[in-house]
């Protein structure tokens, strides 16, 4: 077998059949050559224009950042946008199933789409490449810069199809699609922005002499890491999107968070001794703490049956109560949700224990009420919305929860502010008086003459929520059990056919 | 292989799609699934080919359960969903090389397995033709050779013939008459009872996600009637045989058209016998006396109320 043939054997299915779409298409021909058509342009505009390039010794650099706006913003609009329709046309008949009938897995699904787009891009920047290096001879640009910039624009594009891959597996109809098509194009745009501006730093200081230094590595390395969580937990949260519901879906997503938690957790503490302050360890607690948040709104609209494939999964034996929150199903996703909080808000308030002489103390104090008031509100509106579903809107889908403890949420924030407004209209209010208006608002921590008033409220709310949710709880703990081997079928009638 | 759906059920909130659906068949048969629009026949299949899970009961491929083994399960289904292939920028050997590639067929076997299908189906001409150029009939086709890449030894087809023209049907027909004579277990949905009747050894007949009948053709063509019509020819006066016939009992209606008498009788086969007993034994000089048949569509219709949840 010759290496191609080869190749082709070990490649995922879905790129083979993506390149080979994407050589067919003569809209992916039709954007290639224009995006040449301009880099042409636009190094002749700049030369002709410019009226002293020989004694320009930024000439290289300015070309090479005009040629990379138009390389980054075809590519951020192209890529991204191309993969992300192809997956959504697809996920809107029947394909989708056609697939999962096949042997193959909603994970080389999710994988292969990124890895066309990464073969488009790849097969985008060598078209342009020449132009690119054409820059190098007109000075001011070193080859480390260069390949600096073009790798971390390559890393953003594929990050950006990543979300894309996401937005076009998130449920919901065309009013919904159009709000996260139009967020989408609000997230590339940031990236454009930022990825501009990062790689204008970049070739305007140059990394070159960088290159041996920890001022150069640690922040690369910190935004390398940043980027792959946020791209691995944007990864395996598609995979979930496309995998059956009654597949245990929730494991891998609730296993990558976990990990991401715990490895950034140990990351940041040890940033934090090295640097003798609490700042990193409050970032990591903030950020897990609105990850588990999100959870719990998602964790309520989760099965509250312990399907059949999920139940054959279920270990045996003690440790079946320590895989119950990473598997599927609304109480295990409640209960993980909550631990992922309270660890995050324990492990600061000890690490401040441990290390009293660290800087930021009053930062992780005003974190630990803040973040810790922000979850209690979020557990007693998912959970409410989880009880008001379960025992008075039985009509709706346990998978619209989420709705009905948003709306909750919504309604909470606004409704006593606006009753507060009207009762003391042309009165003028002083801070006080509003602070016990907003005692529906999970983010008004911040006023601190009321935070007493929200904590006891907070508490009153949570008790009767936890104690109506409870019964749920305890009998999905007792459900989760391993699938017992159902018995031989009795009673079918069996067609009596001549063939 | 021996399918076996068992006690079957799927409910969507209060709506029961399926509800205790129970029937089994094997290999080299066909059954036709027939129910009206919302019965539960595609959640039926769908749920047979793992796309869902039902909320009780089982069904078994060979002992192989959908529900508790769908990976195994999958290695024995080729799924023919109602929605047609829509890839675009696709051949049809491009598409079909891709189904093979996530089947996990690989090498030369796989050119093999494609060249093979695309033969069966009378796809080779139009291997090079792109998904959007091909009729509906050849996009059944194509379909069709998607289901049968990994040889699946039980095949579920949801409405294989809607939307195709006569020869389309008839193409259709003949491929599934040499796919079950291969030994092939086949479960087709179809609206165009004709149709069925002709290729199906047998058929189940759902309504509001519960079965109301089921077994062979024969049997439901001659059990599920409402009533039974004779067809007489005799060599005598036809108002004396129109007048005799009124008095027999059981004989509900006569109707003269052309030179028979038309004759609707109430009752199982026997009542026919002895219709002919007693007309020959008053002397009517009978020559022809032959029972019409009732069609699939006609037990349909009297069986189903045409009721949905």
């Amino acid at each position: 077998m010759s290496l191609t043939a080869r190749l082709s054997e070990a490649l995922n299915p879905i790129v083979i059949k993506e390149l080979r779409q994407a050589v067919q298409s003569r809209f992916v021909s039709a954007v290639l050559l224009v995006l040449l058509a301009i880099q042409l342009a636009a190094i002749a505009i700049y030369l002709l224009i410019s009226r002293d390039v020989s004694g320009n010794f930024q000439a290289g650099q300015e070309t090479f950042m005009i040629l990379l706006g138009v390389l980054l913003a075809a590519s951020l609009l192209f890529v991204p946008i191309y993969t992300a329709v192809r997956l959504l046309a697809e996920r809107s008949d029947t394909n989708v199933d056609l697939l999962f009938i096949t042997t193959i897995r909603p994970r080389s699904i999710i994988a292969g789409k990124l890895l066309a787009a990464a073969a488009i891009t790849t097969l985008i920047f060598s078209a342009c490449m020449p132009f690119l290096t054409f820059t190098y001879f007109l000075r001011g640009v070193d080859l480390p810069s260069v390949f600096i910039v073009l790798a971390l624009s390559f890393t953003v594009i594929i990050v950006c199809s990543q979300i894309g891959v996401f937005i076009a597996c998130l449920p919901g109809n065309r009013v919904f699609k159009v709000i996260y098509g139009l967020l989408a194009l609000n997230t590339l745009w940031m990236a454009f922005g930022l990825t501009m501006a990062g790689a204008a730093g970049l070739m305007r200081f140059g990394v070159g002499s960088a290159l041996n230094s920890w001022d150069f590595w640690g922040p690369a390395l910190a935004i390398a890491l940043v980027v792959l969580s946020m791209g691995g937990a944007l990864f395996v949260l598609s995979v979930a999107l496309i995998t059956p519901a009654t597949a245990n879906r929730a494991l891998p997503v609730r296993l990558f968070l976990s990990s991401a938690w715990l490895l950034s957790g140990v990351a940041t503490a040890i940033w934090s001794r090295v640097e003798k302050t609490c700042e990193p360890v409050i970032v990591w607690m903030v950020l897990s703490v609105i990850i588990g948040c999100i959870a719990l709104f998602a964790a309520v609209s989760e099965r509250e049956q312990l399907g059949r494939r999920v139940a054959r999964k279920v270990p045996v034996g003690w440790w079946r109560m320590i895989v119950f929150p990473f598997f599927s199903g609304a109480a295990s996703g409640v209960v993980w949700s909550c631990l992922m909080i309270g660890f995050s808000l324990g492990f600061l308030w000890v690490w401040g224990e441990i290390f009293p002489g660290f800087k930021g103390q009053s930062d992780k104090r005003e974190a630990l009420i803040w973040m810790g008031g922000l979850s209690l509100y979020a557990y007693c509106y998912a959970l409410t919305g989880a009880a008001l579903r379960r025992y008075l809107l039985r009509r709706l889908p346990p998978g619209a929860t989420w709705l009905v403890s948003v709306v909750l949420l919504a309604l909470g924030s606004i409704v006593p502010f606006l009753i507060g407004y009207l009762l003391s209209f042309n009165e003028g209010w002083k801070t006080e008086e509003v602070g016990s208006w907003l005692i529906g608002n999970p983010f008004a921590w911040g006023i601190k003459e009321s935070r007493e008033l929200y904590f006891i409220f907070t508490c009153a709310w949570a008790a009767p929520v936890t104690a109506v949710n409870l019964p749920w709880l305890i009998e999905a703990v007792k459900n989760f059990r391993p699938f017992r081997e159902s018995e031989p079928p009795s009673g079918i009638v069996e067609l009596r056919l001549s063939e | 292989m021996k399918i076996e759906v068992v006690n079957l059920k799927k409910h969507f909130g209060h709506t029961h799609a399926v509800d205790d659906v129970s029937f089994a068949f094997s290999s080299g048969q066909v059954v036709g699934f027939v129910g009206p629009n919302g019965a539960g026949k595609t959640t039926t299949m769908r749920i047979l080919a793992t796309l869902d899970e039902p909320t009780d009961g089982d069904a078994l491929l060979d002992g192989v359960s959908v529900v508790e083994e769908p990976e195994r399960a999958r290695h024995l289904i080729g799924y023919m969903p109602d929605a047609l292939p829509t890839h675009r920028d696709m051949s049809v050997h491009d598409y079909l090389d891709f189904f093979a590639r996530a089947y996990g067929i690989k090498g030369a076997k796989r050119e093999q397995v494609i060249a093979s299908v695309e033969e069966f189906t009378n796809l080779t001409p139009l291997r090079e033709k792109m998904l959007n150029t091909l009729s509906k009939g050849m996009k059944q086709r194509l379909s069709l050779a998607r289901a049968l890449l990994h040889d699946p030894p039980v095949l579920i087809m949801d409405e294989p013939a809607a939307g195709l023209d006569p020869r389309a049907r008839v193409e259709l027909r003949e491929l599934l008459r040499v796919l079950a004579a291969q030994g092939k277990a086949i479960l087709i949905s179809s609206h165009i009872l004709t149709e069925l009747a002709e290729i199906c050894h047998g058929a189940v007949i759902i309504e509001q996600g519960r079965i109301l009948t089921a077994g062979a053709i024969q049997d439901l063509l001659t059990n599920h009637i409402p009533r039974r019509a004779v067809m007489i020819r005799s060599l005598g006066e036809q108002e004396d045989l129109r007048r005799d016939l009124l008095e027999l009992p059981r004989v509900e209606a006569v109707r003269l058209v052309g030179d028979e008498v038309a004759v609707d009788l109430d009752g199982p086969e026997e009542a026919a016998c002895e219709l002919l007993a007693a007309l020959i034994a008053r002397g009517h000089p009978i020559v022809e006396f032959r029972q019409q048949r009732a069609n699939l569509e006609e037990v349909f219709m009297s069986i189903t109320t045409g009721a949905v949840q």
